[in-house]
């Protein structure tokens, strides 16, 4: 049984695709600034660390309680500081690149050795990484986040696989907190016909992550019920 | 015309500690240009952009591109001219050709790659 590392896990969609993961098969590890992370970690059965990823320090913490076999990570720790670009503050795009996308980076490099072979890597990117109204920071993270994984899964490859998953709306606390008029407007342009919901992402990501999906590397998976191609 | 202003990616190999200072960076600069009805042309490397390159270099290229999406977004009312050119060693040239055609010409949100490299792959 290898070991699986879930970021941003004391969320809904972290804690779907550790369940996913555990499902699957894998021990996990769940991380997160948020200490909330223990209780959904100890519902599981799972290992939990408190870390704030954009420091060394709590990179450090991950990788000594990771151990030399890990199986599965999933970069899906992210944050979101949404404002149009003339009302953008430096400050806000910077925090969103630094944990969204640098953090992300920093832990994935630092696991290196610890990767077991046919390892994988799943990094939580976005559609809005294709460009989104308000979100040029957000955007700008989650579409870097797929230079890195194609950039990793060509130096890693055969050993450990890069992939990433580009969700569009999903049902989690943040959409459901919308005005409903906003979220009908917005889930009238999926063709889906309906809002994704975390366990249709943390599909993505378990598959990505399992061995039918051995021979896919450096991909950006969308699955964003086909909102990527709609008028 | 107003001067087009052409950001160039300046390569930072591996260093992580670069990605976010060069992503705000270029955010500020391209910001400022639009607010000063300058078109705005940012020029990558082409293989940073496949990720062929060192992952930081890959980051900020790809990134780059997610920025400028979002800008020819918001930028669609107002009239902004917001592009992006990806270039090859021994292609500065045709870049650099790819770069005034885009200025000048009132587009946003393409994309173009110079050279035959990208050619069957996937670009992002």
């Amino acid at each position: 049984m290898s070991l699986a590392i879930v970021t941003g896990a004391a969320g809904g969609l972290g804690g779907r695709i550790g369940e996913r993961l555990r499902e699957a098969g894998h021990e996990l590890l769940l991380v997160d600034l948020d200490p909330g992370v223990e209780s959904v970690a100890a519902a599981q059965g799972a290992a939990a660390v408190v870390a704030d990823l954009t420091t060394e320090e709590g990179v450090a913490r991950v990788v000594r309680a990771a151990g030399e076999q890990v199986g599965v990570l999933v970069n899906n720790a992210g944050i979101t500081r949404d404002a149009r670009v003339p009302k953008l503050e430096p400050a806000a795009f910077a925090a969103v690149i630094e944990i969204n996308l640098v953090a992300a980076m920093r832990l994935t490099l630092a696991l290196e050795r610890r990767f077991a072979d046919g390892a994988a890597v799943v990094n939580m990117s976005s559609r809005a990484s294709l460009g989104n109204f308000g979100q040029a920071n957000y955007a700008a993270s989650k579409s870097g986040l797929v230079g890195f994984t194609r950039a990793l899964a060509l130096r890693w490859a055969p050993r450990v696989r890069v992939n990433a998953v580009a969700p569009s709306l999903v049902d989690t606390p943040m959409t459901q907190a919308m005005p409903p008029e906003v979220l009908e407007k917005l889930v009238a342009k999926i063709p889906a016909g309906r809002i994704g919901s975390p366990d249709d992402v943390a599909g993505t990501v378990a598959y990505l992550a399992s061995a039918d999906a051995a021979y896919v590397t450096g991909q950006l998976l969308l699955a964003c019920g086909g909102r990527s191609l709609a008028p | 015309m107003a001067e087009p202003f052409v950001l160039r990616q300046e390569p930072i190999g591996e260093a992580l500690e670069a990605v976010t200072p060069a992503l705000t960076d270029a955010f500020v600069a391209v910001r400022e240009a639009v607010a000063d009805e300058r078109p705005v042309v940012v020029l990558v490397d082409g293989a940073d952009l496949l990720g062929q390159g060192a992952s930081a270099d890959a980051a900020v290229a790809t990134g780059l591109l997610g920025m400028i999406r979002t800008f020819a977004i918001e930028g669609a009312k107002p009239g902004w001219s917001v592009n992006l050119v990806a270039s090859r060693e021994g292609h500065e040239q045709e870049a650099e050709a790819a770069v005034a055609m885009l200025a000048a010409s009132g587009l946003s949100g393409q994309v173009i790659e110079v050279g035959t490299a990208h050619l069957g792959k996937v670009v992002p």
